[in-house]
């Protein structure tokens, strides 16, 4: 019944209903991986801001010196430049947030948080496959 | 009469403290520093109430256009605290909605200070522009806000994760340079 208002190829996709669906974890202002709503949770400012699998493309940890860099990169127009673009956009006109990168002194931690977001990836990219063949 | 509210915030502190309501004005007093905010009554302008990490935030708009936010409030105190702005400053408290969809598009707004980033005409975040320490549009279609190490500066300790930086890709950005909004509060 929705179908009308997604883009070509575009699925629609949310984190949360509502602010009471927010993990109670979200009060250490911390990175969160909430695995149930396939959902990494991101500490902006105050703010505990959700992004869907679906939004993310990758993510990557460096260290430097004391600190450790935990890089996300998210899905964009624009990146496949040469290439077929083979991820759709609801709007693709809009302010997209590229990548975003946290440091922590906590290198343990960030290795883990890579590793949990690179596996919800994994599972994710495993059920859209799953459902082509289906289609197919 | 005094009210007072527990476990309360101020700023991206990591410090719990109690914060009161007279008809004097404001106060939030850390647990451990001892350390003061007052906001007097004939300075408070307006009030806003909008879900944040740490529950809810509280911020309050002053007469010289700087603004205190406290988080920490509990979704069943919004009734007390709007009906205490209401009778101490006569001032309505209003909501702002949040942003949960999990999307990482939609419409980069300037509101004074700050930058506020809205989904579904929702808020998402905001960033206070004075934070950033550089920014860089590299090509035609990203802008890049890198913010200044706050755990080594004068605003103290910050409780939590580090943003460090943040890309936006920003399709058309040279033909579709929007008006600032300063006056949306």
């Amino acid at each position: 019944s929705t179908s009308g208002k997604e883009g070509k190829g575009w699925k629609k996709y949310q984190s949360y209903k509502g602010e009471g669906g927010l993990p109670d974890e979200v009060e250490r202002l911390r990175i969160f991986v909430d695995r149930k709503a396939q959902s990494v949770i991101l500490p902006i400012h105050g703010f505990a801001v959700p992004f869907h699998i679906n939004t993310i493309k990758n993510a990557s940890k460096s260290d430097e010196g004391d600190f450790t860099y935990l890089r996300i990169n998210f899905q964009t127009p624009g990146q496949l430049a040469g290439k077929k673009e083979d991820t759709p956009f609801e709007d693709p006109d809009a302010t997209f947030i590229r990548s975003v990168s946290y440091r922590s002194p906590d290198g343990h931690r960030f290795d883990n948080l890579v590793k949990q977001i690179t596996e919800l990836k994994k599972e994710a990219n495993k059920r859209e496959q799953q459902k082509k063949e289906m289609a197919d | 009469m005094t009210t007072q509210f527990d476990k309360i915030y101020h700023g991206l502190s990591p410090e719990v403290g109690k914060f009161r309501v007279a008809s004097s004005g404001m106060g939030w007093k850390g647990i451990d520093s001892g350390n003061v905010v007052t906001l007097e009554a004939s300075k408070v302008k307006w009030a806003q109430w909008i879900r944040v990490a740490r529950n809810f935030q509280l911020r309050i708009g002053l007469s010289d256009h700087t603004k205190e936010r406290f988080d920490g409030f509990l979704r069943e105190e919004h009734d007390k605290i709007a009906q205490l702005l209401k009778n101490h400053f006569g001032i309505t408290l209003e909501t702002q909605e949040a942003a949960f969809k999990g999307w990482n598009w939609g419409v980069a707004d300037f509101r004074g200070q700050d930058l506020a980033f809205l989904v579904s005409d929702r808020t998402a975040f905001e960033l206070p522009l004075d934070n950033v320490a550089n920014s860089n549009i590299a090509g035609r279609t990203e802008v890049s806000l890198e913010f200044a190490n706050l755990a080594g500066s004068s605003k103290g300790k910050l409780a939590g994760d580090e943003m460090v930086e943040i890309r936006f890709h920003v399709p058309g950005a040279a033909s579709k340079a929007k008006d600032s909004d300063a006056g949306s509060q």
